[in-house]
């Protein structure tokens, strides 16, 4: 089945995959070829692709997305998000010392307005962090 | 005739500005080629959200959703994009002329208008003119922006629409046509447009999660931020592009003065040597006399 991740600046993946594993508002989904057709909200978390049906869980790719849409049919899937990052690209220790910087500036909020980016600067790198971790147990 | 000391300075001024001027043109060139190549690159995401919309529209609950109401326009935000730093041509000047056009057009009609601007040049133009009501103001926007960055301008646009304070939400940019044309332009995001929507497309009808009010919520939402997106991507490569342009003229320009320049100091000086043979070859006369 074909899987599309467009971002705002351009689309990341058009291939072929086997499993696709998406957070959605209801709950993580793990796509496979001849899903249900489908329209859900996605929301920031980890995507795991699984390229072949016998790759095992060392050859997953994961990417870091923020909040968008997934639009399924019964041989594609197309995952709309504002960011996607590969896993390739993010460094454990840059995004532990984003991510404990968010932290900081959350506790450090003096308004609402201050308040509402730091939560979602911690959302962002959380789940880059996530990634991170994740990318570092598969591939020791 | 100018001494050839004062002519020397001024070369030598000229030529550092020339110096300047091609360094800002080299680097404006090469910001423009990257932003060139980006504004393509949300073209995708736009096409999707509206395949998206599509699907949607078949529902019945879809035409009455909040974000799509058309009212009768009293009050209206406009969104200015202009650039942070000058020195980029007439490119300031044709997006505040516009608005100033816009808003002019918004007295005799009777509508009330809230600017919301992008760019220091944007906000120094607003802050000047009387009457006008600033309701945000964004400064140093990346060449890339990422989500974060923009969130909040379109979240204030889609929080007064829905909430009533504006019937519309325009957009004044500078389109990007090529690399020697760009627009400047107004684009109606809100309201978004129904009608855009190519209802051609044919699927099976799709399961919606969690509702199928909510999944239009974040399909409009991600129709207006492509559109915003798109839009501050186009006056980024517009700003760069202009103002490689007009550091190109400066550069020119530079080089000719340079010439002319260099010209009048041959001629001084040699009209100095010229002089003083003359007052020796007469010192010698008298002499022998």
């Amino acid at each position: 089945m074909n899987f599309k991740l467009v971002t705002l600046l351009g689309v990341k993946i058009n291939q072929e995959v086997y499993e696709v594993m998406i957070p959605t508002s209801e709950g993580e989904i793990a796509v496979y070829p001849d899903h249900e057709p489908l329209i859900a909200l996605a929301v920031p978390g980890v995507v795991a692709i699984r390229h072949n049906k016998d790759d095992g869980n060392e050859k997953l790719q994961y990417f870091a997305i923020s909040g968008g849409l997934i639009k399924i049919t019964h041989k594609t899937i197309q995952l709309l998000v504002d960011e996607a990052d590969h896993g390739d690209d993010i460094v454990e220790a840059e995004s532990k010392a984003a991510y404990e910087r968010a932290v900081q500036m959350r506790k450090d909020a003096k308004d609402q307005v201050e308040l509402d980016k730091a939560h979602e600067l911690v959302d962002r790198h959380a789940v880059r962090l996530k990634v991170a971790e994740l990318r570092r147990r598969h591939r020791g | 005739m100018a001494s050839t000391q004062v002519l020397k300075l001024r070369i030598r001024s000229v030529k550092n500005t020339k110096q300047i001027t091609k360094a800002m043109q080299l680097v404006a060139a090469s910001k423009m080629r990257r932003a060139q190549e980006t504004t393509k690159a949300s073209a995708p995401y736009s096409l999707a959200a509206k395949e998206m919309l599509a699907s949607l529209s078949r529902h019945k609950s879809a035409k009455g959703h909040p974000l799509f109401a058309r009212r009768t326009i009293k009050n209206r935000l406009m969104i200015v994009i202009a650039s942070d730093k000058g020195l980029a041509g007439a490119y300031n000047n044709n997006i505040t002329k516009l608005y100033a056009e816009e808003l002019q057009s918004d007295v005799k009609n009777g509508i009330h208008s809230k600017t919301i601007t992008i760019g220091r040049k944007a906000a120094m133009f607003a802050s000047r003119i009387k009457d006008v009501d600033v309701v945000g103001f964004y400064e140093d926007i990346p060449d890339q922006p990422n989500s974060n960055e923009f969130k909040a301008i379109l979240d204030t646009a889609r929080e007064k629409f829905l909430a009533r304070e504006v019937d519309a939400v325009d957009i004044i940019f500078t389109e990007f046509i090529s690399g020697i044309r760009q627009e400047v332009k107004i684009v109606r995001v809100l309201p978004a447009g129904f009608e855009s929507v190519d209802t051609t497309f044919n699927d099976e009808d799709p399961l919606f999660e969690p509702s199928v009010g909510q999944v239009l919520d974040a399909v409009a939402y991600r129709l207006v931020e492509a559109q915003i997106f798109q839009s501050l991507l186009e006056a980024r490569a517009s700003e760069h592009s202009m103002r490689m342009l007009a550091m190109k003229n400066a550069t020119d320009n530079a080089t000719d003065l340079i010439d002319d320049l260099t010209l009048a100091m041959n001629k001084a000086r040699q009209g100095a040597i010229t002089q003083e043979l003359a007052e020796i070859s007469g010192g010698v006369e008298a002499i022998n006399v």
